[in-house]
């Protein structure tokens, strides 16, 4: 049952160093009790031999607890050993009938020792041998006596009990800070191979597509991994940022209480794999409960849908994300030959869903708003979400 | 080139890059007056070769390229930092912009795209991409909403600031910009730099008002 963790043996170190303090104040007190009432004595001389003793035990259980390798159990067992001694002279030096015992509340110190090095089992060994010894050496029992004695019995356990549970906080709290270090170091080595591999792939796409041909392909390719591996680099930048414990994938995760909140910037980020689709997002991550995120995503990517079958697949499309505080806006932007007037209404009365259902209708169940605007000059839909609303609506 | 030549020094630790990216800038007639591999050498570099422009990487040896920008740039005001970075990380992109950077470009741009680039710095132009656009839109955001309100006359974006760096960031153009809103092209231009400024402005008063806290709190 000793420490086994070196948190836990500087647990066990800082108790046992509180306990020295312990011991002498206990000590002086039971000096003091002893001189004061020194008339009680029926062999003084033998009294005066006990507390020194007591005095110079203290001393050498200062010096000998102070180091780890010399906290044994044979010094344990001296220790309570002479407490119990203390104890059990007390009727040859007072007399039957005495009331106040030699040691006092200085056999505190043994029983704490028990307890904090044998957690909760030393401590109810040390208190019920302390406190059978003290009922044994007395004639009568008085309501006093059994109260002290009930508290060193209760007292040792709880102490050792609080002193194991210590130890295994500080242990855990150990463990916790040495997996956080080494994720942190994981996180470094994963952003330097991260970086080397980006510097690869864009190098790749730049001299690829200066050589045409089947260097154009891999430059294809190497674009389309390097998207993918900034889509990851970002995603991992938002959870180290935290968010609640948000998993920023498919949507709400119902947590413990509360729904669960998703960087809508991560959501949004995945459309940047969609050929042509550039997605633009503010540096700090902007959360919303998860299904309202997974919407207002939805509502892109019907949008998104849109562009590649109207003006064409592959045709330039930019998402830009805006957080107001209060509301967020998200914007959908083409410059294809825009929508006809009319179109989507007619589509609408002929009972197709269409994009004013998938989109609109998305964002009004969430007490939002979309709006489209349409020209020559390309289509830009614009999706607004109120937070309280959002709140509310969670 | 009939421009005179633009002196330009490369900062980035890989050599293949450094390499590609030096040889293009020679090829089309820009001065390449210094290499350099780290932050160190950068900075122990630049006041000698005297850059117009410093195309830096921003993963970089010691100190980072946020690091360099900044000291370049309090060594020598006129210099231009145009960030070329393979990062796929945000928030260093913003910080050297804060720091002073003019321009970012990915390092997947095309050969003509980075000479385009340079060029641009180099007359004072900054180079926006959409995606630099919306990281600075999102900074003022965050500053609008943060806990010490920022000071409105100097930090806050005008309505039609805030826009035109929309309207970057929806990926429209400067001369698309310019036909919507009705504007000449210079003026949008004047636009988007005046957000950059006072972007880096607020970054500099901040640092200064941590820098007194600090100094009050040792006192």
């Amino acid at each position: 049952m000793g420490p086994a963790s070196a948190a836990a043996r500087a647990v066990e170190d800082r108790l046992f160093r509180a306990l020295a303090v312990l011991r002498v104040v206990v000590l002086a007190n039971a000096v003091g009790l002893n001189l004061y009432r020194a008339g009680n004595f029926q062999h003084p001389r033998w009294a005066a031999a006990a507390v020194v003793a007591m005095v110079v035990w203290t001393g050498v259980a200062l010096a000998a607890y102070a180091v780890v390798r010399r906290r044994t159990a044979l010094l344990l067992v001296a220790d309570l050993g002479l407490a119990v001694g203390s104890l059990a002279v007390t009727p040859l030096l007072k007399g039957d009938g005495f009331s106040a015992s030699l040691p006092g509340f200085w056999v505190m110190g043994a029983l704490l020792a028990w307890a904090v090095h044998w957690r909760w089992a030393g401590g109810l060994v040390a208190g019920l041998v302390l406190g059978g010894t003290d009922l044994l050496v007395r004639e009568d029992l008085t309501q006093n006596n059994y109260g002290n004695v009930f508290l060193l019995v209760i007292g040792g356990p709880i102490v050792g009990y609080m002193c194991g549970s210590l130890q295994e906080m500080a242990t855990e709290r150990d463990l916790a800070q040495r997996a956080a270090a080494a994720a942190a170091e994981r996180v470094r080595l994963a952003r330097a191979v991260h970086d080397g591999v980006l510097q690869v792939l864009a190098l790749v796409q730049r001299r690829g597509r200066e050589l045409g041909g089947d260097g154009a392909q891999l430059a294809r390719l190497a674009g389309e991994q390097e998207a993918a591996l900034r889509r990851l680099v970002q995603e991992e930048a938002s959870l180290g940022r935290g968010g609640d414990g948000s998993d920023g994938a498919d949507g709400a995760v119902p947590g413990s209480g509360g729904p669960a909140t998703v960087d809508l910037a991560v959501a949004l980020a995945r459309f940047e794999q969609r050929a042509g689709v550039t997605v633009v997002v503010p540096a700090e991550p902007v959360l919303l409960p998860g299904h309202v995120a997974g919407e207002v995503a939805a509502a892109v990517g019907a949008c998104l849908d849109n562009v590649a079958r109207h003006v064409g697949e592959g045709a330039p499309a930019w998402v830009l994300l805006d957080d107001l505080g209060a509301r967020v806006e998200v914007s959908v932007r083409d410059e294809g030959p825009g929508i006809a007037p009319g179109r989507l209404a007619s589509a609408e009365a002929e009972g197709r869903m269409g994009v004013s259902g998938s989109v609109v209708g998305r964002l009004v169940d969430l007490g939002g708003t979309a709006t489209l605007s349409t020209g020559a000059h390309g289509t830009e839909w614009e999706l607004v979400v109120r937070r309280d609303a959002a709140q509310e609506d969670a | 080139m009939a421009e005179r030549a633009v002196r330009v020094m490369v900062v980035d630790d890989h050599p293949m890059w450094r390499d590609a990216v030096e040889r293009d800038l020679q090829a089309a007639g820009f001065d390449v007056v210094a290499v350099a591999g780290t932050g160190a050498e950068a900075i122990a570099r630049f006041p000698a070769a005297r850059p117009q422009v410093v195309v830096l990487d921003l993963r970089i040896p010691e100190p980072d390229g946020v690091e360099v920008t900044a000291r370049v740039l309090r060594h020598d005001p006129s210099a231009r930092v145009l960030i070329l970075s393979a990062s796929g990380e945000q928030a260093d992109v913003l910080e050297a912009v804060k720091a002073g950077a003019t321009g970012y470009l990915v390092k997947s741009a095309s050969r003509e795209e980075l000479l385009e680039a340079v060029r641009r710095v180099a007359r004072g132009d900054s180079v926006f991409t959409p995606g630099l656009a919306g990281l600075v839109l999102g900074e003022f955001r965050r500053m609008a909403e943060g806990p010490t309100a920022p000071d409105p006359s100097r930090d806050a974006l005008t309505d039609r600031e805030t826009e035109v760096l929309r309207m970057v960031a929806k990926g429209l153009s400067y001369k698309q910009i310019a036909e919507r809103l009705v504007l000449s092209h210079r003026t949008v231009q004047n636009h988007v730099q005046n957000t950059l400024r006072k972007l880096q402005m607020h970054n500099r008063v901040e640092l200064t008002r941590y820098a007194i806290e600090q100094g009050l709190d040792d006192g």
